[in-house]
């Protein structure tokens, strides 16, 4: 019963994650070049995506890579990057609090934006639905298959395919489809409507920083705006009590 | 060469798995405030702000908000697709042909 219970929600995940594919397959397509370009040797290349599954870590790496950094250096650049999926990890920690630690690391292991925002999204709708590690992975597990799949592709036949196409778009079309929804509540646009130029304005920092402070930025005038709105409302309650 | 590229791949390993599974790792040993917890609701949609909006405006190093750059006008005819059809698979293809038609359309 428990097990098939899982396992729907496992498949609703999948579901869920589907309509994402074109755009994931579209990114990982051009990071798999990319690596490939940078002057990584394709076994590397492939070994690199299978462990690493972090795309814009992987970019911000090349150069380095590239350059013969220190190994420390190189990873203390993907760690930077990467920085945006310590507030995810502190979003997502209260629904999977209750699981065992390697479920966790297994769930967090294969966190990525997109499996982000849709399981926040069903959580707001749903709350504490049950199964939703099984949701949560199955969604993961199809967002890695597919990333996979075109990133390896792009590995091997990296030099048929030009980088001037711009593929990677359609991996932000994908992600703009996920951040339509939100903003039509004042909070969500709030949000987005700070967010996103101060991402823009501080792009220049190093190791995409400027998406951390933007991020925060976002967050903060979300808060401001989501308690503005939430004051008239308790003091009626306040006067009703 | 190669001990290089196994420190290297250990090591990007290392620091994407952290930053991705530290907290969810730590469980109940970290626990935000009520208010940082509320706060985090919204972090989702600052992320996918911030992640797109570079990707969108910035052309060549400069914002560009005139209508002849080609990922600005694809963003908005994918918005209004979504918003219309609510299909993501529809906001892609039609952000893409939006793209495609700068592309074919302005070079031929």
């Amino acid at each position: 019963m428990v097990r098939t219970a899982w396992r729907a929600e496992l498949l609703r995940g999948v579901r869920t994650a589907l309509p994402a594919a074109p755009g994931v397959l579209a990114w990982g397509l051009v990071t798999g070049v990319a690596m490939v370009k940078s002057g990584i040797t394709v076994p590397w290349a492939i070994v690199i995506s299978l462990l690493v599954y972090a795309g814009s870590a992987q970019l911000a790496a090349l150069p380095l890579i590239a350059a013969a950094q220190p190994f420390w250096i190189v990873s203390l650049a993907a760690l930077v990057t990467n920085s945006r999926f310590v507030i995810y990890g502190a979003s997502l920690r209260r629904w999977f609090e209750e699981y065992s630690l390697r479920r966790r690391a297994v769930l967090g292991y294969f966190t990525g934006d997109f499996t982000f925002a849709m399981f926040m999204g069903r959580v707001t709708r749903d709350g504490e639905f049950a199964h939703r590690d099984a949701w949560f992975l199955g969604a993961c597990l199809f967002n890695w298959v597919v990333w996979q799949v075109s990133s390896i592709v792009g590995i091997v036949a990296a030099t048929a395919i030009p980088s001037e196409w711009g593929l990677q778009f359609a991996g932000t079309l994908a992600l703009l489809a996920l951040a339509i929804p939100p903003c039509l509540k004042w909070p969500g646009l709030a949000g987005a409507a700070v967010a996103a130029p101060v991402a823009v304005l501080a792009r220049g920092l190093p190791f995409g920083l400027g998406l951390l402070v933007g991020i925060l930025a976002g967050i903060g005038a979300a808060v401001a705006v989501d308690s503005l709105l939430a004051r008239p409302e308790q003091t009626v309650q306040r006067e009703q009590g | 060469m190669t001990l290089y590229m196994l420190l290297v791949t250990g090591g990007l390993v290392l620091a994407t798995f952290a930053t991705r599974a530290a907290l969810l790792l730590a469980g109940q040993r970290f626990k935000p405030s009520p208010r940082v917890e509320a706060a985090l609701r919204f972090a989702p949609i600052c992320a996918l702000a911030a992640l797109i909006a570079p990707e969108i405006v910035v052309r060549e190093g400069t914002v560009d908000f005139s209508l002849t750059n080609p990922r600005l006008v694809a963003a908005l005819a994918a918005t209004a697709f979504f918003l219309w059809k609510r299909s993501m698979v529809g906001c892609i293809v039609v952000g893409t042909l939006v793209i495609a038609a700068f592309r074919f359309g302005v070079n031929g």
